[in-house]
């Protein structure tokens, strides 16, 4: 399968930076109103590896996303992105510096069939049609939705449709930075066991870093080689699965709340 | 130096505030769909239009003009079994998941009513202009001269206006109204048949137009067009004090009866539906969602 | 009223379909009726440029509009008032239209762009009804009511078919230029717009620049098409400004089938025949088009085309099942 194409990570590498420094947010805090929902975050991420993002309910995880990804802006400090600051940028030309991202519930366009939907982030770019059928079939083969790629999105299951959203970030060449947004919240295992294997060939032979938002623990464990863990919009803990699952900090936010 | 008429000037105003109040009842309508089923109704000008003709039928041909109000009560009654009916015929399909684009459906099934509504009027009461006797004889407002029938128009509004809102903030219906504007979903979860309450807010939402057609069909023609003179105002109230909000549409109705009134004196009388019009352009240009602006939706 | 997936269709076959009956069309009419008939396809094919370039905006992108007859009227009034005012050759006066319709088109796309639909739809609704007043109040140069006399085209009588032609040709390329357009990249990115404009926000969409581009494209077309028809009418009024004309638009588009090609075409044909087939019959007639349109949004929103499309998917299941048996 010929998706071993050059990527992103010797691009970065080329660009003198010696440090392996992907993302990086600096004090970074949202206000809506009276609620803080992030509060002065710092969170690092190293090119190639898969982080996990946890915490209880409102701790302000998908608001990290959309403030990554330039879908709000921040109320104070940076997003920094191969040390060049983007938290200013719209969400189509954070798209453009290779940075894509999922939604808890799953969105895709759906008058539009499975392909159509896989030659959008690839049409973006400036990809000839050919070759980002070519790429799209590949994926959408590996996935094993080929056989659905006429399909109009509006008859794939909810698993399907997750799976769709996430295989669709991949035809953006490089892809930098992925993530995911509770990318197993509530799909079939089959699908789950898909949508791993692809994370994890998309991290091995491309180069793709994540970070993966989710409450599923045992999944994140298998997936991810560290782990931060939110509270009230800040990070109260950060590690391997062993050290933050010990982490006391981390078992009173879970349990107290 | 331009020496001020004050008589012409406060019987202007006191006659263009009328007026605004009472298409406010129209505009509080609109709102009030619009804050339970967050659509507008491109046909509310076509119920007023409704509600003028029943109250020209009734009055003329069973009631008498004596029973003005008991016609305009009825009027309301009538429009608001017809407005369930539309309801459910065509509105509450889209919550009921077998409509997909909700505001692109809405428009086109509210004008389309609307145009149907004009047309069998047409075709119904003839392309003829109507005029129903007066309500009440002229009278006077603070020494000023008024016409009886937007004397008791207003009267009217105002009654109509405080039991709606003694309606809102009393009754347990009222309250539901009130929560479902505030989280569709939460009154769901609070066993609340949502439905039900559509069906009725829209009931409602037009009695409320049909009844500011029935208070001014003898003060403006009645005729199958005289609805969209209606809509615009309604619609001009309704940017100007912002959808969802009750009280703003009240107070977008006053102003923009001051605004024409001012307008009509200072400037040219012949313009005097623009100006409202050119304020609620402004609006738009600088605070879209108006001046009291909506809460947004919790659910 | 579930909407199935458009993309799909026995793709040859419906295209040579269609165009043969447009060549049909094209070589019989001038030879089979007479010039009543003649004038009554010129208008439809009128109406066909207005319906195919809203449906564009809001077919396709979304951008639900009920501005569109005032961008026709907007170029008409231009190319009327540029040529019988300042003496400009009608050739340019056309020329000047969809400069000033896809101008006014930028501004109002400009100013709602980060309107919700509702709020879309009343702003748009509000700038037509202010170029309506606007037109009506200074009536000292536009003639309000009374209508402005505007020069033709093909001066004189009898002159039916030259104008039909044109205005055929005129339907013809804005088809074309439409049909293009939804095949090409623009036409992904405009219906990912429709579908879910956060999504394509994120898949690294211009949201802003296509949807203001749908703006000016729509309005530009609209606006050729006032100004052609101000030059073949002879005289233009406020009555092409009225709201009833934006409806007019909504029920041949609804009718005919949003979102497709075709649809805007055999809707705005359609409402147009019917329309003068049975005048006599008055205002049943906008009772009748009124029902249907509620009818089909109501129950099935494919319109006419969709009917069409489902027609010979039926027929040619019916094939496939026959097949397989031998």
């Amino acid at each position: 399968m010929d998706l071993e194409k050059k990527t992103g990570t010797g691009r970065c590498e080329l660009m003198g930076r010696k440090n392996n420094e992907l993302l990086r947010t600096e004090n970074l805090t949202k206000d809506f109103g009276k609620l803080r929902a992030v509060d002065n975050l710092s969170l690092s991420l190293e090119k190639g590896e898969i982080r996990g993002l946890i915490g209880p309910n409102g701790s302000g995880k998908t608001t990290v996303v959309n403030l990554i990804t330039g879908v709000y802006r921040p109320t104070s400090g940076g997003v920094y992105f191969s040390g060049r600051r983007i938290d200013r940028l719209s969400p189509d030309n954070i798209t453009h510096e290779g940075i894509m991202r999922t939604f808890q519930v799953a969105r895709v366009f759906a008058d539009m069939s499975v392909l159509e939907n896989m030659l959008i982030p690839a049409f973006t770019q400036g990809t000839s049609r050919r070759e980002a059928r070519h790429r799209a079939e590949e994926l959408l083969d590996f996935c094993l939705l080929g056989k659905l790629s006429n399909e109009p999105t509006r008859n794939l299951s909810g698993g399907q449709t997750m799976l769709l959203q996430i295989v669709r970030g991949f035809m953006r060449q490089p892809l930098k930075l992925y993530l995911l947004d509770e990318p197993f919240a509530g799909v079939h295992p089959a699908i789950k066991d898909v949508i791993i294997n692809t994370i994890q060939k998309m991290n091995r032979e491309e180069g793709v870093t994540f970070l993966i938002v989710s409450h599923e623990l045992t999944t994140i464990r298998r997936l991810c080689s560290r782990i931060s863990v939110l509270h009230g919009g800040g990070v109260i803990s950060e590690g391997t699965m062993r050290e933050v699952a010990n982490d006391p900090r981390v078992i009173d936010s879970y349990l107290g709340g | 130096m331009v020496t001020i008429d004050w008589t012409l000037l406060s019987q202007y105003i006191i006659s263009g505030v009328v007026i605004g109040l009472i298409y406010s009842l129209m505009a509080m309508g609109i709102t009030f769909i619009y804050g339970i089923m967050r659509i507008i109704n491109w046909s509310m000008g076509e119920f007023y239009m409704i509600g003028g003709y029943l109250q020209y039928i009734i009055i003329t041909h069973f009631l008498g003009v004596e029973n003005w109000y008991l016609g305009v009560l009825l009027s309301m009654v009538g429009v608001f079994l017809l407005g369930m009916v539309v309801q459910g015929l065509l509105i509450k399909p889209m919550f009921q998941g077998s409509v997909e684009r909700r505001t692109e459906y809405a428009t086109i099934v509210t004008i389309s009513l609307g145009v149907l509504f004009t047309n069998v009027a047409v075709i119904g009461a003839g392309p003829f202009i109507y005029s129903p006797p007066g309500y009440y004889h002229g009278t006077r407002i603070l020494t000023l001269p008024v016409s009886g029938t937007r004397f008791v128009a207003f009267i009217g509004t105002i009654v109509l206006l405080s039991l709606f809102y003694l309606f809102l903030k009393k009754t347990w219906w009222g309250r539901a109204f009130q929560g479902a504007a505030q989280n569709r979903m939460g009154i769901q979860t609070a066993g609340i048949d949502v439905f039900r309450l559509d069906q009725i807010a829209f009931g409602i939402g037009v009695a409320l137009a049909a009844a500011a057609g029935a208070l001014l069909a003898p003060e403006f023609y009645l005729h199958p067009r005289c609805g969209s003179i209606a809509t615009m105002k309604g619609f001009e109230i309704i940017v100007i004090g912002g959808l969802g909000s009750i009280p703003g549409v009240l107070c977008a109705g006053l102003l923009l009866g001051l605004i024409e009134s001012l307008g009509a004196v200072f400037l040219n009388p012949s313009f005097r539906d623009v100006y409202g019009f050119l304020f609620l352009l402004a609006i738009l240009a600088i605070k879209p969602t108006g001046l009291f602006e909506e809460r947004e939706r919790v659910a | 009223m579930k909407e199935i997936s458009y993309t799909k269709i026995t793709g040859f076959k419906w295209y040579s379909l269609s165009i043969a009956a447009l060549l049909l069309l094209v070589a019989l009419l001038p030879f089979s009726t007479g010039q009543y008939y003649l004038q009554v396809f010129t208008v439809a094919f009128y109406y066909v440029i207005l319906a195919s370039s809203w449906n564009l905006l809001a077919g396709y992108t979304g951008q639900f509009s009920l501005a569109h007859h005032a961008f026709a009227a907007i170029g008409g009034y231009t190319s009327a008032l540029l040529v019988t005012n300042f003496g400009l050759p009608i050739w340019l006066g056309i020329l000047a239209a969809p400069l000033s319709s896809a101008l006014m088109g930028f501004i109002l796309g400009m100013l709602c762009l980060r309107m919700r639909a509702i709020y879309l739809a009343i702003a748009t609704w509000a700038f037509a009804e202010s170029v309506r007043i606007t037109i009506s109040m200074t009536y000292e140069i536009t003639r309000g009511d009374l209508g402005l006399a505007v020069p033709k085209i093909f001066p004189g009588i009898g002159q039916g078919v030259a104008y039909y032609y044109l205005f055929l040709g005129l339907a013809a390329m804005t088809v074309l230029v439409i049909m293009f357009i939804i095949r090409s990249r623009m036409g992904y990115y405009l219906r990912a717009i429709r579908n879910d404009e956060m999504v394509a926000r994120v898949m690294g969409i211009n949201t802003t620049r296509w949807k203001i581009l749908a703006f000016m494209l729509s309005s530009g077309i609209a606006g050729i098409a006032g100004a052609f028809y101000g030059h073949y009418n002879g005289l233009l009024t406020p009555v092409m400004i009225d709201f009833n004309e934006m409806a007019f638009i909504v029920i041949m588009v609804v009718i005919g089938g949003i979102r497709s090609i075709a649809g805007p075409v055999i809707g705005a044909i359609l409402i147009e025949l019917l329309t003068e087939t049975f005048r006599e019959f008055g205002e049943i007639r906008m009772v009748v088009f009124a029902l249907a349109v509620i009818a089909i949004a109501r129950l099935y929103n494919e319109g006419a085309v969709g009917a069409v499309r489902q027609g010979a998917q039926w027929i040619s299941r019916r094939k496939q099942a026959r097949e397989g048996v031998n």
